[in-house]
């Protein structure tokens, strides 16, 4: 039976796009069947992400509208086998998702793949609440900062109450916690909410934490999944993730600030 | 006036507001009677006469059986004999309802009329739960979520995160961080107290009196309740 994970955080910016598309890749690269979908209509990030964005003819809206069937608008990611991006309408507005549309692309995507990754757009409206109906788990995505926190949490309480498996009355949805763009530096300065701040205030299982770097920035301008990034933390801490997801137990890594030695800092880095 | 002999821009100023208005059960549908019985009150207490003069009074009808007819005008006519101000009724049979809207006379709410003047059924059986309006929740209560215990207490096992609101009618216990906004007592039970095992909060009020709080709070963080008494709230260290 196929699960459905909505990767999700109320506030913008924070790397659920980024997330997505390394979550979708890792798990492709364990070898699951995966499809990842991009929820944000009017403002498609994920194929530009997942580095798909010059071979997007037919998207989820020409589905749900009946203009194309779902075969047509699933494109083959080019690094990973097992894995499909379905991209969003660059020209329509949410209002273009409807609930039994969505249902219906759900319900046979769910027949093809073992993972489907819903990437939600920022804030709390139909969008979002399309994106994370169907959830069976979620990863709630934030960023050590008062404002990230507390829309997560705000996300959080949407989940238990307006989610498919809430309005059924089955078992909640399994919530994650992932803090991004963490930069232990910074929270030794005071600058940041330090790891144990955000988990007493989400009081939320933690998946990981993924640390601020340019490799991101770096990753996304080029189209390449995070995850893809040889030897970086970035592409180790997602990997950790999709473990730690699948049920692995994995150290936390890369919250420590990095010491830098003696001669290093005499000479420079 | 903004733009005297100009049209102003400005929206039209509609707001609501909560009056306390005297209430006259009328005993009969009757206007001589009605006059009759005003006029003994005002002998025997005459400074009644003076305390009514020009009080607005909302008449409610519930004694009055819904097929009998109703001289509405006369007894208005007798009210403002008296130098009272009807300005509404209230309990009224849909029949006199259209009688008031006929004479511009709000009908207003409250108390809904019983179908019947019931005569002595026995109370249903057991409906009521073992727990009668009491709540309790163990998982955090989220930003943007809201709890109301009504006609009980509400017990929160878990946290209570800013920007969430939780209300009672009687006491609220919160042993997570109270972080958001708590209110016992809001249907005015000022008996009701909040008790809570880290203040945090970001407003806290009983029986309509509350106030907001700081992090240089002195309690805070701490075990504390809140209570009402003289019309004040205090808060006090939970040291058990």
């Amino acid at each position: 039976m196929a699960k459905i994970i909505v990767i999700t955080s109320g506030k913008g910016g924070v790397g659920k796009t980024t997330t997505s598309a390394a979550f979708a890749s890792g798990l492709a690269l364990r070898g699951y069947r995966t499809v990842v979908i991009d929820f944000d209509v009017g403002l498609r990030n994920l194929d530009l992400i997942m580095g798909c964005e010059r071979r997007v003819v037919y998207d989820l809206i020409n589905v749900i509208q009946g203009e194309a069937k779902l075969q047509q608008a699933l494109i083959k990611d080019k690094r990973c086998e097992n894995l499909y991006v379905l991209p969003t309408s660059q020209t329509r507005d949410k209002d273009a998702l409807t609930t039994e549309g969505v249902t219906a692309v759900m319900d046979e995507l769910r027949k093809e793949f073992d993972y489907i990754v819903c990437d939600s757009p920022a804030g709390i409206e139909s969008g979002a609440l399309m994106a994370l109906y169907h959830a069976d788990e979620a990863i709630v995505v934030t960023n050590p900062e008062v404002s990230s926190v507390r829309d997560s949490d705000r996300i959080l309480g949407i989940l238990a109450a307006r989610s498919r498996r809430a309005e059924l009355g089955e078992e909640p949805v399994k919530e994650h916690l992932l803090l991004t763009r963490y930069s232990p530096k910074r929270v030794e300065d005071g600058e940041m909410l330090s790891l144990g701040d955000v988990k007493e205030l989400l009081r939320t299982p933690l998946l990981g934490v993924i640390p601020e770097s340019e490799v991101i920035l770096q990753a996304s301008n080029q189209g390449i999944p995070a995850i893809h990034m040889e030897n970086s933390d970035v592409a180790e801490a997602y990997k950790d993730v999709v473990a730690r997801f699948l049920g692995e137990e994995r150290p936390l890594r890369f919250i420590q600030p990095v010491k830098v030695g003696f001669f290093k800092r005499l000479f420079g880095g | 006036m903004v733009n005297p002999g100009t049209e102003s821009s400005a929206p039209l100023r509609v707001a609501g507001g909560v009056f306390t208005l005297s209430i006259l059960h009328l005993e009969s549908n009757n206007p001589q009677q009605l006059a009759q019985r005003i006029a003994e009150e005002y002998r025997r207490h005459p400074a009644a006469a003076d305390f009514h003069r020009h009080a607005p009074v909302v008449l409610d009808l519930s004694a009055i059986p819904e097929e009998a007819p109703l001289a509405l005008p006369e007894i208005l006519e007798v009210l403002r004999a008296a130098h009272w101000f009807p300005v509404g009724l209230r309990n009224a049979a849909p029949g006199h309802q259209a009688l008031a809207q006929a004479l511009h006379l709000p009908v207003l709410r409250g108390q809904e009329r019983n179908a019947a003047p019931q005569p002595e059924t026995p109370p249903p059986a057991q409906t009521v739960p073992a727990n009668p309006g009491g709540l309790i929740i163990d998982h955090p209560i989220r930003g943007g979520q809201r709890n109301y215990a009504r006609g009980g207490d509400l017990v929160c096992l878990a946290a209570v995160n800013a920007g969430a609101e939780i209300m009672a009618d009687g006491n609220i216990h919160v042993y997570g961080p109270l972080r958001g906004r708590a209110l016992a007592g809001v249907n005015g039970q000022e008996t009701a107290r909040i008790f809570c095992m880290s203040l945090e909060a970001e407003l806290v009020s009983v029986a309509g009196l509350y106030r907001t709080l700081e992090p240089g709070y002195p309690l805070w963080g701490k075990a504390a309740q809140i209570y009402s008494r003289d019309e004040q709230l205090h808060i006090t260290a939970l040291n058990l």
